[in-house]
């Protein structure tokens, strides 16, 4: 029955001891029969590298698998320490007779570890050595049954497939933190050749977190351990066979394997994504200083500008109080351009100031009817409105998160505008809101006016434009740009709807959000 | 510093004011007060100071009854020298009227906690700083009974 003398490996000792011991010449011809029959099938063994081995390691027989996984035809090979199939790390370390004393000390040794192939390459191997012994219990020798985990199933090719078609670096690891398997990404990301891989320690290229992810501990199992990272980017430090450091995010997943659980990691390089965050940061940072300096810029200018005008102004207009009349008439006439001048400048300033503090002063929003900030614009704009005998006519306006001060000065600036550029027509101004499609309001101030003319559009809402002289009409040209500073600043839009001599409507879009 | 007038019964005003376009303007519009005021002046803090302690030229100063105090001066800040008379057993009953520029919140709130007894931001016209001013005249110096410390 060499059939099932030689699926089991605890009972092929007594066929092995056969072939050192000097079997009894009786049994010697039914014996070498059976072995042959035990050599062929060996021999079909395609998928298993069995061999035997004597008490110092020497190969003394191989089979068709051996040859096709370690890539040594018999005579290459037989008469050779069986050591050459270890990493030359492993030799060094004496592991090969360790694995001899291993199996010897306990009669068989079952162990995982990585395997040299004649062409130098490596592959994971699972690897049953067993201690033979003659009848009368001296050590014989040894037999070796192992097989290339990396090609064992199917799957496993269809894994392999799908490895190399990640678009991330793959390395697949076991629990020992050593690396199974790896795609070509992989090994152009850490610029190692895939045999400088296979076998080492995954801290050769991921340094740190990543090892010590995949421990078990006393509060959890591996499988625990594991589970706690799937699917989350890790960002970690990778390190370049040159020594080059380099951040990585690293995506786990669990792959149940007959050798335990092994972690399959995707890796990407996330220099670029760095890099660009940190140019934006800085971009973001540089932007934010710059507009603070300049909002600071307008303030103190208008501000310090304000003292040494104050003296001009108020100067010339005692000047002008003193001594009208009692100069000449040319006197008179500078004296007037220069208290004007003043006036005009004292104008700019007190509106730059207004503007500057218009988008840093703001008070933090927080929900507020706009009705009332319309009714508070209106009773400001009362004097205005009695003079120009205006009709302010308003719908029903939401509470919007804003705040309302500015809400107000908005509808003042816009109601204001709308009753100071009238015809000889009685001013009407309607001031209505409704909600769009999107999470906006839409508010509208619509008159009677004398309306603007489409090239101008966007030029009103510019800080000091004016369209009209000053002689027409008062005013600066802060308004429009106020209002747009206060609508910008909750994220809003400002625009405008006009034809001459038929009116305008101004618009403005305010986001809605969660009030406080 | 200088000082005008030196009628005895003049009421006594010291301004700490570091803008001579500024002392010129209060003194034009104290002209017209209904009351004799000598207004001296003090073109610094710490020359306030020395008037308020009678130090070196100032052996002879007399204690003002109202001072009119400006925040942003030279050597030594207006809201120091606003600290300093406060806590001051002697100067802290002088009423202490902050006339400046500054419309800053920030200087409000803080002068009232130093104990300033009022706060006034200079108007931007002129017709403005003269009502001011008058006002000042007005209430501090007619309106308002003022302590009398024995000398």
């Amino acid at each position: 029955m060499p059939l099932e003398r030689s699926s089991d490996p605890r009972h092929a000792d007594s066929h092995v001891s056969a072939k050192f011991a000097n079997a009894p010449n009786l049994a010697e011809e039914a014996l070498r029969e059976c072995e042959e029959k035990y050599q062929m099938l060996l021999d079909e063994v395609q998928d298993y590298a069995i061999f035997l081995l004597d008490q110092q390691g020497m190969v003394v027989s191989w089979n068709a698998g051996a040859e096709r996984i370690k890539g040594y035809r018999g005579e290459q090979i037989i008469g050779h320490n069986f050591s050459c199939f270890f990493p030359p790390e492993e030799i060094k370390r004496g592991r090969p007779e360790e694995l001899l004393r291993l199996a010897t000390a306990s009669g068989r040794h079952e162990y995982q570890g990585m395997r040299v192939r004649k062409d130098g390459s490596r592959f994971l191997a699972s690897i049953i050595l067993i201690a033979l012994h003659d009848p009368a219990g001296n050590l014989r020798g040894f037999s070796e049954i192992s097989r290339d985990l990396s090609e064992r199933k199917e799957s496993g090719e269809k894994y392999r497939g799908l490895l190399e078609a990640a678009p991330d670096a793959m390395v697949v690891v076991n629990q020992g933190g050593e690396i199974v398997l790896l795609n070509l990404q992989a090994e152009k990301q850490f610029g190692y050749s895939r045999d400088e891989l296979v076998g080492q320690k995954v801290k050769n290229i991921i340094p740190e977190g990543f090892a010590e992810r995949l421990i078990a501990d006393d509060l959890r199992s591996v499988e625990d351990a594991l589970a706690q990272q799937i699917g989350t980017g890790i960002e970690l430090t990778g390190r370049r066979k040159n020594g080059t450091a380099f951040p990585i995010e690293i995506m786990l997943s669990p792959l149940e394997s007959a050798e335990g659980i092994l972690v399959t990691a995707a890796i990407r390089d996330i220099t670029q994504r760095k890099e660009s965050e940190q140019q934006l940061v800085k971009t973001v940072g540089e932007l934010k200083r710059s507009n603070d300096e300049l909002q600071q810029f307008a303030y103190v200018a208008s501000h310090d500008l304000q003292e040494p005008l104050r003296m001009v102004a108020s100067y010339t207009q005692l000047l002008a109080q003193r001594y009208k009349g009692r100069l000449d008439s040319d006197a008179d006439e500078f004296i007037a351009y220069a208290v004007d001048g003043s006036n005009r400048m004292q104008g700019l300033i007190r509106d730059l100031l207004t503007y500057s503090r218009a988008g840093t002063n703001g008070k933090a929003l927080h929900k507020s009817s706009s009705e009332n900030a319309l009714k508070e614009a209106l009773t400001n704009l009362r004097a205005t409105i009695e003079e120009s005998g205006a009709v302010v006519t308003h719908d029903l306006l939401p509470a919007i998160t804003i705040d309302d001060t500015q809400l107000s000065q908005l509808f003042q600036n816009l109601v204001g505008n709308a009753i100071k550029y009238r015809t000889s027509k009685v001013p009407h101004v309607h001031v209505s809101a409704a909600k769009n499609g999107g999470n906006e309001w839409i508010f509208s101030v619509r008159d009677n006016g004398m309306g603007i003319d489409p090239q101008y559009f966007e030029r009103i809402f510019i800080i000091f434009q004016r369209l009209h002289g000053r002689e027409e009409f008062k005013g600066t040209g802060i308004g429009l740009a106020i209002c747009k500073k206060i609508v910008e600043r909750v994220g809003g839009r400002i625009w405008v709807e006009s034809e001459l001599e038929k009116g305008s409507t101004f618009w403005f879009a305010l986001p809605e959000r969660d009030g406080k | 510093m200088e000082s005008i007038g030196t009628n005895a019964a003049a009421i006594e005003v010291l301004l700490v004011e570091d803008s001579p376009g500024d002392v010129r303007l209060t003194r034009e519009a104290f002209k017209d007060a209904k009351v004799h005021i000598n207004l001296h002046v003090a073109l610094d803090g710490a020359e306030a100071m020395a008037f308020l302690g009678r130090e070196g030229q100032h052996l002879n100063s007399p204690r003002p009854d109202l001072i009119l105090l400006d925040l942003n001066l030279p050597k030594k800040d207006g809201r120091q020298v606003l600290e300093e008379i406060k806590e001051s057993p002697t100067l802290k009953s002088i009423p202490v009227v902050i006339l400046t520029t500054s419309s800053s919140e920030a200087d409000i709130l803080r002068s009232y906690q130093l104990h300033a007894n009022c706060y006034i931001t200079k108007p931007v016209d002129l017709n403005g700083f003269l009502e001011i001013v008058k006002s000042i005249d007005n209430f501090w110096l007619s309106v308002v009974k003022l302590p009398r410390v024995p000398s």
